[in-house]
């Protein structure tokens, strides 16, 4: 029975089995690479560590570190030492550029292939002053392979163009061009001086006889020294791999209000299935089918369409995987693959399968309302009868339902009882507006032309279906606009132009004999005198009483279920500061006096680092500075606006206990654009050793970081509003008969087409502006949510993209509500009328 | 009774159903005076709707030509069609053909304000209080027995004073008192305004009322009787 009265309705089926295929292709596409990532990340762990262990250290190796490697090395294992840091590049005729340095050894890489053009063995290459670069350097400087450049102080020839290096750092942001030297060229460089900020890491790739786990526990054991990380490839990399687990669930929960929409769809598509059925029903009854049947056959009947539909999708899913896999290709630092996962087509069938039962189930219910005596009249509405169970009773279960699935897909109970709030808040708010546009319309003075008094009068007509067309719709408008807002309030963000008090360029590693001539250099150049302040750096010491050892870091580890510690082993750079800087508030405590600074060592900690450590005002802390130990009592906690770009520290200590420590000097300057390029070459070439790094740059390339992401996360969305225009379709649908009827009437009594078009246009053009309306106001809300709570950053009201969201989604409503029935205006009037 | 209304001529309508070719109207000619008084007759299934339909304009015949008050319906395109029927043609339907989500006298006052007329409203409220309907006009259709929502059919079809009223079965869904009282309206409306009037129906009695019957089977025209000499209209 239940495929007969399949065959009875293939708009239903069709509109079913679209809404159902959409929702899942965006699961399968989105879960597909996510598992992908995952995999690629687990395989290639060791490659991208560049061993199975791995020791890191920002500071010079103590002599522990060094024994305890070349215990490790004595035993078999394979070595290798690099230094990573940042530094200036410059051509012969002048021009400099921030490039990423990596000095290498002859046996790097452990893991994996530096794949270089054209192809040869990294450490000939790299011999005797020989560089390998990135292709964008090249292009910068003006040079060819074979050129020479000044590194620092160093001159090198560059012998190769990098093409790909397995274990480059996960940093989603890199600060320039990779350059790849030997160890004697970056000794020679002089890059690496007094204060400088290297990353040593001694990568081992073991013997077979010694586990990774077990070598990272004697090195663990072995280097006191918490702050220098000990990791094995298995749990390497963990911030991209947070990265990529956020970014695979955020996607998901996108991919999931798609079919949250589809959903939407399959409930409106079976109350108008049900509706049209209802004769038939009736007649079954008569002839003795009961209830339980009738409910079960269309139960089956429908969630074997919506299986359908999610097979369907799941194949649409791996088609489109390619082009996520292409869009999401620059975020990750290595190849993905795009192979199709079964477990997440076998999961997202099931959630198709889901949706399906979950939101046809409550119009399938009104089988139970059908009286066999509807067969006799149809005409008269039955006076209604008190229904069996309270249907809030059936809501509970469903929505239940929905909203377990969700936190299946956020794989996080907060997040998944956060987005089931907020797209019930949605859906609720769009629903009301819906009936709220239907009771405007009834209760609208009958004036104006007949065109927009027909067209209003249409948004009544019986089955339109109106709130689901414009939840669905508002969904996807939500969506659509709030990557967009977010996008526009971000890039404002990032507009150095319009950031008047960003600086044009960070410079770092001034050292103390360079301090005066920097100033002059720069003031020279620009006419600008630059903002310099005195840092040192520094490691965490003691946190309270206790004493930051490894034993507290791995504590610390655990109770954060995995996550870094970051502010227990990060290195510091602490200033001192009489006067509260520019950019930070006192939330807690307060600043200090003179005296009370002359009295003690205090320091004033950032709100963040506060509350990860655990301290407060009074609280003693205690800091390293090359071997010296400072220790501090807690003044003040203060909220730093990190997007002010100023010069931000997460520790400020009062003034003159730093007096005497070695420092060095960073400094900020804000020149006219064009006058940015001279004082770089200008600063690098008297100062090789100083890193100039251009916030014009570094914030354009966030900006293009956030722009890729904000398309990805627009692709999914699509799939929302692709399901959106499905249901409107099918609602139109559903009304045709009546939408025919009507529009030939008024063609007997003389409308031309015109006439008529307009009235539909008026229609199309209502549903268009609340859910434009309605959607746009929501992606606001969203915006300003993200942005105040998540992002911390500044809302900004963008009436321009908001208007532009509701124009034209005004524009698809009317363009697809035509597409759908511009069929009927050529329609012959008589026929309808003798079939009415 | 004055130079021609209506001139058909060799009418054939083929209409394909479930399959199948059938032949509506076989070669069916006839002609209707200015102000006359038509009853087409004949049994279900003879093509007297169709028939009518063609002469409104509602569609186009297989083959043959209608003509309407002089103008050859062949030449016009849908548009000039629907405003030919909107100056020149009534329509008053079996099943009343009200569009439901207008009131009333929204529904009398389309005609009007399709063909631009300023107190469009007032005068459709006019019509319908001469049909006993004034107090009914913010009701809508389905808030209306058969017999208002014919009288509204009724007045809407007249509102624009056209030369030509057709009719189809318009007491067909209604009883038999209700029937007659709309009979004697349509029939003291064409009166008075002088129009053209052809009537569809199976009722002998009211077509015995007609100046002329013409009698419809298996798409022919059978006979035609002119009854203005034998029998008065009232």
């Amino acid at each position: 029975m239940a495929w007969r009265e399949t065959r009875a309705g293939w708009r239903h089926v069709l509109t079913v089995l679209v809404c159902v295929a959409l929702g899942v292709a965006a699961l399968v596409s989105v879960g597909s690479l996510s598992a992908d990532l995952s995999r690629t990340l687990a395989r290639e762990a060791k490659t991208l560590l560049g061993g199975d262990v791995e020791v890191r250290s920002l500071r010079a190796p103590p002599p522990a570190v060094v024994e305890a490697v070349e215990r490790l090395h004595a035993e078999g294992s394979a070595l290798t030492h690099t230094r990573e840091l940042v530094g200036m590049a410059r051509s012969l005729g002048g021009a400099s550029l921030l490039v990423e340095v990596k000095a290498v050894d002859a046996a790097y890489p452990l893991y994996g292939v530096v794949e270089i053009a054209p192809p040869g063995r990294l450490a000939e290459l790299l011999a005797e002053g020989g560089a390998v670069v990135e292709e964008s350097l090249l292009a910068r400087l003006g040079l060819q392979p074979g050129d020479r450049f000044m590194l620092g102080e160093a001159a090198l020839v560059v012998r190769g163009v990098l093409r790909r290096e397995p274990d480059r750092p996960a940093s989603l942001v890199s600060l320039g061009p990779r350059v790849l030297v030997s160890q004697t060229s970056i000794d020679g460089s002089g890059l690496i001086a007094f204060g400088s900020r290297v990353r040593q890491r001694w990568l081992l790739r073991l013997p077979p006889s010694i586990a990774p786990s077990e070598a990272r526990a004697r090195l663990a054991a072995a280097i006191d020294d918490p702050s220098i990380r000990v990791a094995a490839f298995d749990e390497a990399q963990p911030g991209l791999k947070r990265f990529l687990d956020q970014l695979g669930i955020y996607l998901g929960l996108v991919g999931l209000v798609s079919l949250l929409v589809g959903g939407v769809g399959v409930a409106a598509s079976v109350a108008t299935f049900m509706r049209r059925r209802r004769p038939t029903i009736a007649v079954l009854k008569c002839l003795g089918a009961d209830t339980r049947t009738l409910l079960a056959t269309y139960v089956v009947q429908t969630e074997l369409i919506g299986l359908a539909g999610s097979v369907v999708g799941a194949l649409l899913g791996v088609a489109v995987l390619p082009l996520l896999v292409a869009v999401t290709r620059d975020l990750v630092p290595f190849a993905i693959e795009g192979r199709v996962d079964p477990g997440t087509i076998l999961r997202g069938i099931a959630m198709g399968g889901a949706i399906t039962l979950l939101c046809a189930l409550w119009p399938l219910l009104r089988v139970r309302d059908v009286r066999p005596a509807e067969v006799l009249r149809q005409d008269v509405t039955p006076v209604a009868r008190a229904r069996r169970s309270a249907p809030w009773l059936m809501a509970l279960p469903i929505a239940g339902g929905l909203a377990a699935l969700a936190i299946w897909q956020a794989r996080s109970w907060t997040v998944g009882v956060i987005f089931v709030g907020a797209a019930l808040a949605a859906l609720l708010i769009l629903a009301a507006l819906g009936r709220g546009i239907v009771m405007l319309a009834r209760a609208l003075p009958r004036r104006g032309a007949l065109a927009w008094r027909q067209g209003v009068g249409g948004l009544m007509r019986p089955g339109g279906q109106v709130a689901g067309v414009i939840v669905a719709l508002g969904v996807g408008v939500m969506l659509l606009e709030a990557v967009a807002l977010l996008e526009a309030s971000l890039n404002a963000q990032l507009d150095h132009e319009r950031r008047r008090e960003a600086p044009s360029f960070f410079f770092i590693d001034v050292q103390p004999d360079q301090r005066d001539r920097f100033e002059a250099v720069v003031r020279d150049t620009t006419g600008v005198t630059p903002r310099l302040t005195p840092v040192v750096r520094a490691r965490l010491a003691a946190v309270g009483r206790e004493p930051v050892t490894r034993a507290l870091v791995d504590r610390r580890r655990a109770e954060r279920k995995g996550d870094e510690p970051f502010f227990l082993i990060r290195e510091y750079v602490l200033t001192t500061a009489s006067v509260l800087p520019d950019g930070n508030r006192v939330i807690a405590g307060r600043w200090w006096t003179d005296a009370e600074a002359r009295g003690r060592v205090l320091v004033s900690l950032e709100e963040d680092m506060a509350k990860s450590l655990r301290l407060g005002v009074g609280d003693q802390i205690a800091f390293e500075v090359q071997g010296v130990r400072v220790e501090a009592e807690v003044a003040s906690i203060r909220h730093v606006v990190w997007q002010s770009f100023n010069t931000n520290f997460f520790a400020i200590l009062s003034p003159g206990t730093l007096d005497g420590a070695p420092t060095t000097w960073v400094a900020t300057a804000r020149v006219p654009a064009a006058l940015e390029p001279r004082l770089q070459d200008a600063v690098v070439r008297t100062f090789p050793n100083v890193t100039a790094v251009p916030v014009r740059d570094v914030l354009e390339r966030v900006g293009g970081l956030l722009a890729q992401m904000a398309f990805a996360i627009r692709g999914i969305a699509g799939f929302s509003i692709g399901a959106g225009l499905v249901v409107m379709i099918a609602a139109l649908t559903a009304t045709r008969a009546q939408r025919l009827y009507e529009s030939v009437i008024l063609r007997t009594l003389g409308a031309t087409r015109g006439v008529v078009a307009r009235a539909f246009a008026v229609e199309y053009a209502c549903l268009g502006v609340v859910a434009g309306v309605g959607g746009s106001g929501l992606a606001s809300l969203l915006a300003w949510i993200v942005l105040r709570f998540l992002l911390e950053t500044p809302w900004q009201l963008a009436p321009l993209t908001l208007a532009t969201g509701v124009a034209l989604t005004i524009v698809l409503s009317v363009a697809v509500g035509f597409l759908t029935t511009w069929r009927l205006l050529g329609y012959k009037p008589l026929p309808v009328l003798r079939r009415e | 009774m004055g130079p021609g209304m209506i001139h058909v001529r060799d009418v054939v309508m083929r209409l394909t159903s479930g399959g199948r070719t059938v032949t509506v109207l076989d070669s069916v000619s006839l002609d209707v005076a200015r102000g006359e008084c038509v009853a087409v007759t004949g049994p279900s299934g003879s093509g007297k709707s169709t028939l009518l339909g063609l002469v409104a304009g509602l569609d186009t015949p297989t083959s043959g030509a209608v003509v309407v008050d002089g103008v050859d319906l062949g030449t016009l395109d849908e548009d000039a069609l629907a405003r030919f029927r909107r100056d020149r043609i009534g329509f008053v339907f079996q099943s009343y053909h009200l569009i439901p989500t207008l009131t009333a006298v929204e529904n009398v006052a389309v005609p009007l304000e399709l063909a631009g007329v300023a107190d469009a409203r007032a005068r459709a409220a006019h019509l319908l209080a001469e049909l006993g309907l004034g107090a009914r006009g913010h009701h809508y259709p389905v808030q209306l027995s058969g017999g208002e929502q014919q009288r509204v059919a009724l007045a809407r079809a007249v509102a624009r004073e056209p030369g030509l009223l057709l009719a189809d079965e318009p007491t067909g869904n209604l009883d038999s008192a209700t029937g007659a009282s709309i009979i004697e309206l349509l029939l003291a409306l064409n009166r008075e305004r002088g129009s053209t009037l052809v009537l569809v129906t199976h009722d002998a009695a009211l077509a015995a009322r007609a100046d002329r019957q013409i009698a419809l089977r298996d798409g022919r025209v059978i006979a035609a009787t002119d009854l203005s000499a034998t029998l008065p209209l009232s």
